[in-house]
């Protein structure tokens, strides 16, 4: 009790040492390391693979087989830093790094039979040392927040969006979306209607502190169908030192007059043995007609409200935690683009401005629109076995409604309706029992039943079992590190069609091997090399075997192909990485993703000839293809507090067997910052601008029938802008920013939107954060 | 210790495979649409129906094409009240959907677009506003022999109807080419 107590006081005055010197942190120059050997705390002996992470960014380091960890570029300043181990009790500490160049300092760790960890519920997930990824610094999610989980994640390099209009975004990584790319929402698969295109994700960007995108095959543990890569959708830890905190969100974007309010409160409660922790977090968000430079797009409102709880429990080597989730949208499709039929469709595209728009500001959503809830809830029993062994339970449970509302002539309901239930069961085992290495293993159990309605026939109903199960070793030898992965899938599909009163059913099953290799080369302080071969399969989705029917709003008529078979990945990654110093470094990332049978919606003729008019109409079909590309990475400071960034992106995606490009791609991108860190440099405080430019697309297919050819390239600059401020005390967090400072007139490739409209002009965004 | 924990879990696990949640077998007819899947163009003369106009798409969109659109045959010289009938059909239950358009009046408008040939056509009816809709119209031929076709079209534009709107603006609900003889 008494160390308990001692414990408290320390983490309070610690909090207290973090607040107070918050201000003078992270202060002048940043060429600082900081580096020590983590010891286990009752025999001395080192320990490899412990996670050392610097509290309140996004670095994070691994021991080595020496126990050694090791952080560069650090500027100045006080951190507080956490170090966790398996089976051990984490630590947190504050550290000053000062005008040595080097600081080293030892940590001793306990082993958690004889304490109460601090840490509840660790949000450290398993791929995070030899896959290859980029996440969202904490200033880049601070000032992005407001946005979508999209509009956040196209900040990566490798990563843009596929937008429908100005209100759906959807990632795509190194060219591949939907059901390629895997969402991991708090360590649970997120399962949605991922399938369509107008679909994004179902997810608050703003229950993350952390946004990591794993480019690749990389996740190995979640499933291995997602061959684009994964979303990594992570909330800080439930931490049982935190008291009670409260932490308050206001943002405002000029645009599309929207408002959004965010709250998110904390506690952790110790008591005698066991100790609790709790957080809920509460967002609303309304918005209205967003404005091109020249018109108001109608309809295309956006309403949200998002509420999630987590409470976590911790008795001796047990911790258990429940985590509930809601996502509730309403979102407007842009009137122009709701078309009747071909001839509507020529006609909408003839007019350089949209069609029968109304021009003016409304926050009212009609028809269409779409409204969206997903409901998730997740069950987590982590057991130490004992100081090098522990295992894993996840139960989840997961309802997805999707109604789609096209335009209304008979009644008020909508044309399409969804409901998608997922229920999963996730056993993990996991030991660092042999030296500098880490084993797990696991299998997951997953069900799923979709369940159709409405007056326009999509996708059938169907249920879905999967059965994985999975190895995973990495290993330590000096300057190399080393990952295999292994992965078995066994997939079976009923899907339940009823076409004029005959009810029948159609059963496929799916089995499939996967498996990842990697290794990380780092020979010295300035150069590491990542290497990663994957190799990955995804069953073909129901979608793509049994659609049959016109695509929401769309004017496309989609066939799907019954006899479809898996995709196979073979993918090979190199990231290479230079550090001339601390703040001088490049980022070389290479791929080359050849994908057998890639299922891809063409053009097939004739048109589809209905009461309604003549639809164009397209099939899924499979063919050869290689997507190979590059992003890079440069950044360098101009002066202490003055530094600039360099980003591109390449994608060369080539259809094999018809000897031609792939279409829906993203274009070469370069986009370059300049960011000026007032007040000393420090982080909090800073001014930015950057200027993104996105190339006309040239990579599309000769015979692919488009009804308008690839828009132009264009240039855009964005200005932002933040401060710590203090209020009566209370740390306050201000930032502002203009996205598309001059108005620019553009459209984009990747918006399937763009016959009908320009993208959105000028939009001023005000943010405040308040924490108490 | 490890045994217990992997056993309960397995049979956790393996209860989640034999859940069903849903009734996902019990599908929904994937033909059944309420949208328009029948049209009748009756031409009258006097009252009495003397021809009845049919296109059809039973299955709705997709699958087969419509399966019937008969061919317009009017008389020189004649004027014919016509009345456009729009329907539902599905499980043998015919749903008039016409009383819904003209109550929705303000959102609609039928149109006859003819090529090849031209024959003044009037709309009778209006909507709250006194912009035609189009269900009832009046055809009148001339003493010229001739064939060409016709589109009907039945535009949908909620807040946009104005007075004179031209025949493509909005979504078109309906769109189907008549051969049409005036003999």
């Amino acid at each position: 009790m008494k160390n308990l107590l001692k414990a408290l006081k320390i983490s309070v005055f610690c909090l207290t040492a973090l607040f107070i010197f918050e201000a003078e942190a992270i202060a002048q120059e940043c060429n600082f390391r900081l580096s020590g050997i983590i010891y286990d705390g009752t025999n001395q002996q080192i320990l490899s693979g412990a996670t050392v992470s610097i509290l309140g960014s996004d670095k994070i380091a691994l021991t080595n087989k020496s126990g050694l960890y090791r952080f560069n570029k650090l500027c100045s300043g006080t951190y507080r830093i956490k170090i966790t181990h398996v089976g051990c009790v984490p630590i947190e500490a504050s550290l000053v790094v000062n005008s040595d160049d080097l600081t080293n300092q030892n940590f001793n760790l306990l082993h958690s039979t004889e304490q109460l960890s601090e840490v509840l519920v660790s949000s450290k997930y398993d791929s995070d040392v030899n896959s290859i990824k980029s996440s969202l610094t904490v200033e880049q999610m601070q000032k992005l927040k407001g946005g979508t989980l999209g509009e956040m994640l196209k900040q990566l390099s490798g990563v843009s969006v596929l937008q429908t209009g100005s209100t759906v975004f959807k990632p795509v990584i190194h060219g591949l979306h939907s059901q390629r790319v895997l969402i991991l929402n708090n360590g649970v698969r997120q399962e949605g209607q991922q399938w369509g295109a107008e679909h994004a994700p179902e997810i608050d960007p703003l229950v993350a502190s952390r946004l990591t995108v794993i480019k690749g095959a990389g996740a190995l543990r979640y499933g291995s169908d997602a061959i684009g890569g994964a979303v990594l959708v992570e909330p800080r830890s439930l931490d049982i030192d935190t008291g009670l905190r409260v932490e308050l969100n206001s943002i405002y974007s000029s645009n599309n007059r929207m408002g959004l309010l965010n709250s998110i409160i904390e506690q952790g409660i110790k008591t005698k043995n066991s100790a609790w922790a709790w957080r809920s977090h509460l967002t609303y968000k309304r918005g209205g007609n967003a404005r091109t430079p020249d018109y108001w797009l109608h309809n295309t409102g956006v309403q949200e409200l998002n509420y999630s709880l987590h409470a976590g429990y911790q008795r001796d080597h047990t911790k258990a935690d429940i985590y509930f989730s809601a996502f509730n949208t309403k979102i407007g499709i842009f009137w122009g683009a709701h078309i009747g039929n071909l001839t509507d469709l020529e006609n909408a595209i003839k007019n350089k401005t949209p069609l029968f728009n109304i021009d003016e500001f409304d926050y009212q959503i009609g028809r269409p629109s779409q409204e969206v809830s997903h409901y998730l809830i997740k069950a987590k029993l982590t057991q130490e076995l004992s100081k090098d062994r522990r295992v894993n339970f996840v139960l989840s449970h997961q309802e997805n409604f999707r109604k789609e509302f096209d335009r209304a002539l008979i009644d008020n309901n909508p044309e399409l309706d969804l409901n998608l239930g997922t229920t999963t069961a996730d056993v993990n085992f996991e030991t660092n029992r042999f030296s500098n290495t880490n084993q797990q293993f696991g299998f997951t159990v997953q069900r799923q039943a979709n369940v159709w309605s409405g007056s326009r026939f999509f996708l059938p109903n169907y249920t879905n079992l999967l059965l994985g199960l999975y190895g995973i070793r990495k290993w330590d030898n000096n300057d190399l590190q080393y990952e295999a992965g292994l992965r078995y899938d066994y997939r079976s599909l009923e899907v339940f069609r009823n076409q004029n009163g005959q009810n029948f059913q159609i059963d496929r099953q799916f089995n499939n091997l996967s498996s990842s290799f990697a290794i990380n080369y780092v020979p010295n302080n300035n150069v590491s090399w990542l290497n990663n071969f994957s190799l990955a399969w995804r069953p073909p989705h129901v979608n793509e075997l049994y659609v049959n029917g016109l695509h929401h709003g769309t004017a496309n008529f989609e066939i799907g192909d019954p006899n479809l078979n898996s995709e196979i990945s073979l993918k090979y990654t190199s990231q290479f990485n230079y550090q001339w110093n601390k703040d001088t470094y490049f980022d070389l990332t290479l791929y080359t993703n050849y994908i057998q049978n890639f299922i891809n919606l063409v053009p097939v003729l004739p048109a589809t000839l209905t009461l309604r008019g003549a639809f164009p109409t397209f099939q899924f079909k499979q063919a050869d293809a290689l997507l190979s590309g590059s992003d890079f990475t440069f950044n360098t400071a101009l002066n202490p507090s003055l530094s600039y960034r360099f980003k591109a992106s390449v994608l060369i995606p080539r259809n094999l067997e018809s000897r031609t490009w792939l279409q829906q791609m993203p274009a070469p991108q370069i986009d370059q910052e300049i960011s000026w860190y007032f007040s000393s440099g420090k982080k909090g405080n800073y001014i930015s601008t950057n200027a993104l430019w996105v190339a006309r697309q040239r990579f599309v297919p000769d015979n692919f029938i488009d009804y308008l050819a690839p828009p132009g390239e264009y240039l855009l600059f964005n200005l932002n802008f933040a401060t710590d401020l203090r209020l009566m005390k209370t740390p306050v967090n201000l930032g502002a920013s203009v996205f598309n400072l001059f108005n620019v007139r553009y459209r984009d490739y990747m918006n399937r939107f763009r016959y009908f409209s320009d993208e959105v002009g000028t939009n001023v965004v005000m943010r405040l954060k308040i924490n108490i | 210790m490890l045994k217990k924990y992997l056993i309960g879990m397995l049979c956790i696990a393996l209860s989640v495979s034999v859940i069903s949640c849903k009734k996902a077998s019990m599908a929904n007819n994937e033909s059944e649409h309420q949208a328009i899947n029948r049209i009748e163009m009756l031409f009258k003369q006097g009252g009495t129906t003397v021809s009845t106009i049919v296109a059809e798409d039973p299955d709705g969109d997709g699958g087969n094409p419509p399966s019937r659109i008969d061919n317009i045959n009017l008389d020189i010289n004649k004027t014919y009240d016509v009345e456009v009938k729009f329907y539902n059909i599905s499980n043998g239950v015919t749903k008039d959907l016409s009383p819904t358009i003209l109550q929705q009046g303000k959102q609609h408008e039928v149109y006859f677009v003819l090529s090849g040939l031209t024959l003044p056509i009037e709309k009778k009816d209006k909507d709250e506003n006194g912009f035609p809709i189009g269900l009832i119209s009046q055809w009148k031929t001339g003493n010229a022999v001739g064939q060409g076709s016709l589109l009907l079209k039945l535009m949908h534009k909620p807040l946009i109807k104005g007075a004179n709107d031209d025949s493509n603006k909005g979504h078109s609900d309906i769109a189907i080419n008549f051969t049409l003889n005036v003999k």
